[in-house]
């Protein structure tokens, strides 16, 4: 490490704040020029926002980017592009339907009198992608028909076909598999042997080994070590930086099990290629299971699986000891499966639709008199429930798009209260939940449990699993490393097993 | 550049003559218009079978003035639902600019010429406000046009009533410059003894003018990115919302351009004149390959969309049916075409993996 001088690019005290939550509360680090320097932080440490700040999609409320000792202002991903600064994000964006050479000089294509010089862009994209060691893409390729994989090696040829001099890579792996990886490992050494910077955001231990220069950790937004030297920094010392925060929410006390209580949903050896396979589950009613895992691990895939909307290779679903036809999502729920998915808002709501709506959706039968509604009936159900909830602001006739995360979270498990069901299945619970409704969430699940019903928790906040949970599954890669009571193992032995996979 | 080049031109030249006759196919399959062109065929080659005037070169002169009008609308249609928007308004507007030209060169006795100019400037401020409103408010094409469809069909009949007393306006034979606009929009040529409408030739050079602007310009590629992904567009510096409303007004210049034709070979316009031509022209582009979703189409292909419509039109006439099954033959002809274009991407998404 003897490059000298300033820093490409310097980040000093950068915050942002949304409504009700601070995103980033004093962001500080270097990148050099030809480095790849690794974020590291857990869930909600701030890493995505950080990203925007950086790429021009969200302007900071306060502190400053300087790009080469200069103070830089980014008011969209252009000016940030026109800087330098390119961002190659998880959810691809090229447009499908255009050509890669197209993708790669969408907004400054090389033209005549507005007439583009096509040749000269296929050759151009071809001298890129060969750059980046994959000729064998075809430059008139409809870039909507390539691999994810490559996809990603053409959003870099697009950033480097505006002279992009710092790349940041949100993920990159998580879409690719180990050849691929390790492909897009050779093209960032060569890239930064070209005196590219990459800013790498990635959980994995042994890629932020193999191909870091430098580490920065996030921890609640804010920058709690930099500069470490990503070879050698020990994986403990990283994970305690990456924990130990100030609790912010109260997990609800665990009652003692009622050790006779009946087995509601066991699973056995379900598999599907690709994503998972041997997993075995037993959740009695009462009991709180949580999955612990990285996002891509196949914890989501898991629940799906039970819940019948994918279809396993191999492995059964029973509830109640009855066995649920595989792959069919109306035999779970009528077995009395509910999940609430991770994209609540996509999955699992009707946005535009009035709370009531909602919470009767799944049980609209019972609310029936000769094939019509009595929606006075189901207000006045869904409003015994909403009271009970304290779902805020009151009134079940508003559209769930105007209500927060939280509350919207809380209409969902109304649903399913109201439905009585035996077994909830839920992914990320508090995902887009602030801070201090949380606590209410986690009362809610704990009471669903108390009335009987197997839950299963989905989540990529190991705090969360642990405090939630009364026993605890680890997935790396799609298998269960490890099963035991959640009192018995630390949130640093978990990150540990998820991201490295080895004993401490 | 490092050392990469030592192993790879070896590598990929043999391959690349590979992915070269494979993509020959691959990319014949994949455009847009190819369903268009099997249909046309077909209809082509049955009218020609079934009706003796259909090939008579009277007849080609028919159906393919009237395919000329539809097919112009039909293209810049093309354009703006690849760019991803829609334009109700498109088949009301045929008639406010033919209006506005005669009511300004019959009641205030206006040149032609300046009377169409006036016509061309009030269709451009109307695109513009559709493409801006659209933009502005972030509702619906659909929508906003809707809107503009209706108070254009209200502000036909109101005005035309209101100069006139009547609910047509005619006499644009005596007028000023009648005679020199009418060569340039009206008149006929002849080849082989039969005359052909000038308009056909409009037809031709607006459809080779919009093939060219789609494949070969900047802006071309920009109608194909906004229609594709707007907010992916946006982030790399393509000015969405420039190319939206110029995809507007140049909808509405092709509605003066079928306006001015109409109105200087007729010499009279009824004022309801145009109203339903508008889902006549998104069937041709969709004939034609266009995505009703945006991102993906040809205005080849809907020019030739509205070649089908021409010849199935007349030939339905020559065949002394009853005009009624015109309707539905254009049906069935739409889900055809929709459906193989459909049977023949999945085909081609297939052929990647």
């Amino acid at each position: 490490m003897t490059r000298s001088g300033t820093p490409l690019l310097a980040v000093r005290g950068v915050v942002k704040r949304f409504p009700g939550v601070t995103a980033l509360g004093g962001v500080d680090f270097d990148v050099r020029a030809g480095e790849v320097h690794c974020l590291l932080g857990q869930n909600g440490a701030g890493k995505s926002t950080l990203i925007k700040v950086l790429a021009g999609a969200q302007r900071p409320d306060e502190g400053e980017l300087r790009w080469q000792g200069e103070v830089v202002s980014f008011d969209n991903p252009m000016d940030a592009m026109r800087t330098g600064v390119a961002a190659i994000y998880q959810e691809l964006d090229l447009v499908a339907g255009l050509s890669v050479a197209d993708n790669v000089f969408l907004g400054h294509e090389p033209a005549t009198a507005g007439f583009t010089r096509r040749t000269e862009a296929r050759r151009r994209t071809r001298a890129l992608l060969e750059r980046l060691g994959h000729p064998d893409i075809p430059a008139d390729r409809d870039a909507g028909r390539l691999s994810a994989a490559n996809q990603q090696i053409v959003s870099m040829a697009r950033a480097l076909s505006r002279d992009g001099r710092l790349l940041i890579m949100d993920e990159p792996s998580a879409v690719l598999d180990q050849d691929e990886v390790r492909t897009l490992f050779r093209v960032i050494r060569e890239l930064t042997a070209q005196g590219v910077a990459v800013v790498y955001i990635s959980h994995r231990m042994e890629e932020i080994r193999e191909i870091g220069d430098r580490v920065t950790v996030l921890k609640d937004g804010r920058t709690v070590a930099t500069g470490l030297p990503a070879r050698d920094v020990r994986t403990a010392d990283l994970i305690k930086l990456m924990t130990g925060r100030d609790l912010e929410y109260v997990f609800p006390d665990r009652k003692p099990l009622d050790p006779t209580a009946s087995v509601v949903l066991t699973v056995r050896g379900l598999a599907a290629p690709g994503r998972f396979s041997g997993v075995d589950l037993t959740v009695r009613a009462g009991e709180v299971v949580g999955l612990a895992g990285l996002v891509g691990s196949g914890r989501s895939e898991i629940l799906e699986a039970v819940y019948g909307a994918r279809k396993p290779s191999a492995g059964t679903v029973e509830v109640d000891g009855k066995r649920l036809r595989r792959g069919s999502v109306s035999a779970a729920v009528r077995a009395g499966v509910g999940l609430c998915p991770e994209e609540r808002k996509s999955q699992g709501l009707l946005l535009d639709q009035a709370v009531y709506r909602n919470i009767t959706v799944s049980t609209l039968p019972a609310f029936a008199r000769f094939g019509f509604l009595d929606s006075g009936a189901e207000r006045a159900r869904s409003r015994e429930l909403t009271t009970a909830l304290d779902v805020r602001p009151p009134g079940v006739d508003r559209a769930v798009r105007t209500l927060s995360g939280g509350n919207q979270q809380k209409v969902v498990l109304a649903r399913w209260l109201l439905r009585e069901c035996r077994v909830l299945l839920l992914d990320e619970p508090t995902r887009g939940v602030d801070v201090g409704a949380r606590s209410e969430i986690y009362e809610l699940i704990r009471d669903l449990a108390q009335r009987g019903v197997a839950v299963v928790v989905v989540s990529s906040d190991v705090e969360e699993v642990l405090g939630l949970s009364d026993r605890v599954l680890v997935v790396r890669e799609g298998r269960v490393v490890h099963e035991g009571p959640a009192q018995e193992i630390d949130e640093s032995r978990v990150l540990d097993l998820v991201m490295e996979g080895t004993a401490a | 550049m490092t050392s990469a080049p030592a192993t790879s031109p070896s590598a990929t030249s043999p391959s690349d003559e590979r992915v070269g006759s494979s993509r020959l196919l691959d990319r014949l399959v994949v455009r847009p218009e190819i369903g268009a062109l099997l249909g046309a065929l077909l209809v082509f080659a049955f009218f020609s079978v079934v009706t003796e005037q259909f090939l008579s070169t009277g007849g080609v002169a028919t159906w393919l003035d009237d395919a000329s009008t539809l097919g112009i609308m039909a293209v810049a249609v093309a354009l703006l639902m690849i760019g991803g928007e829609f334009d109700l308004s498109a088949g009301v507007m045929t008639a406010s600019t033919a209006l506005v030209t005669a009511i300004l060169a019959t009641r205030l006795g206006w040149n032609v010429w300046l009377a169409l100019f006036a016509s061309l400037v009030f269709a451009l401020a109307v695109g513009a406000l559709n493409g801006w409103l659209v933009m502005r408010t972030g509702l619906p094409s659909f929508i906003v046009t809707l809107g503009t469809f209706l108070a254009l069909q209200g502000l036909n009949l109101g005005i035309t009533r209101l100069v006139t007393g009547s609910v047509q306006v005619s006499g644009m034979r005596s007028t000023d410059g009648y005679s020199s606009a009418g060569l340039l929009f009206a008149s006929t040529f002849t080849i082989g003894g039969t005359s052909f409408y000038v308009s056909i030739l409009w037809w031709i050079l607006f459809t080779a003018i919009a093939g060219a602007v789609l494949v070969r310009t900047r802006f071309g590629n920009w109608i194909f990115a906004v229609g594709g992904s707007a907010l992916s567009s946006r982030a790399v510096g393509v000015p969405v919302v420039r190319t939206k409303i110029l995809l507007f007004m140049t909808t509405a210049g092709a509605a003066w351009l079928v306006g001015s034709i109409n109105i200087l070979r007729f010499t009279s316009v009824q004022a309801n004149q145009g109203i339903g031509l508008e889902f006549q022209f998104i069937i041709a582009a969709v004939i034609g390959g266009c995505l009703l979703t945006g991102g993906f189409g040809s205005a080849v292909g809907a020019a030739i969309g509205a070649l089908i419509f021409g010849m199935a039109r007349q030939g339905i006439v020559y065949a002394n049916w009853n005009s009624d099954w015109f309707q539905l033959f254009l049906g069935v002809m739409l889900l055809a075409a929709v459906l193989v274009n459909n049977a023949l991407r999945r085909r081609a998404e297939r052929v990647r993996r």
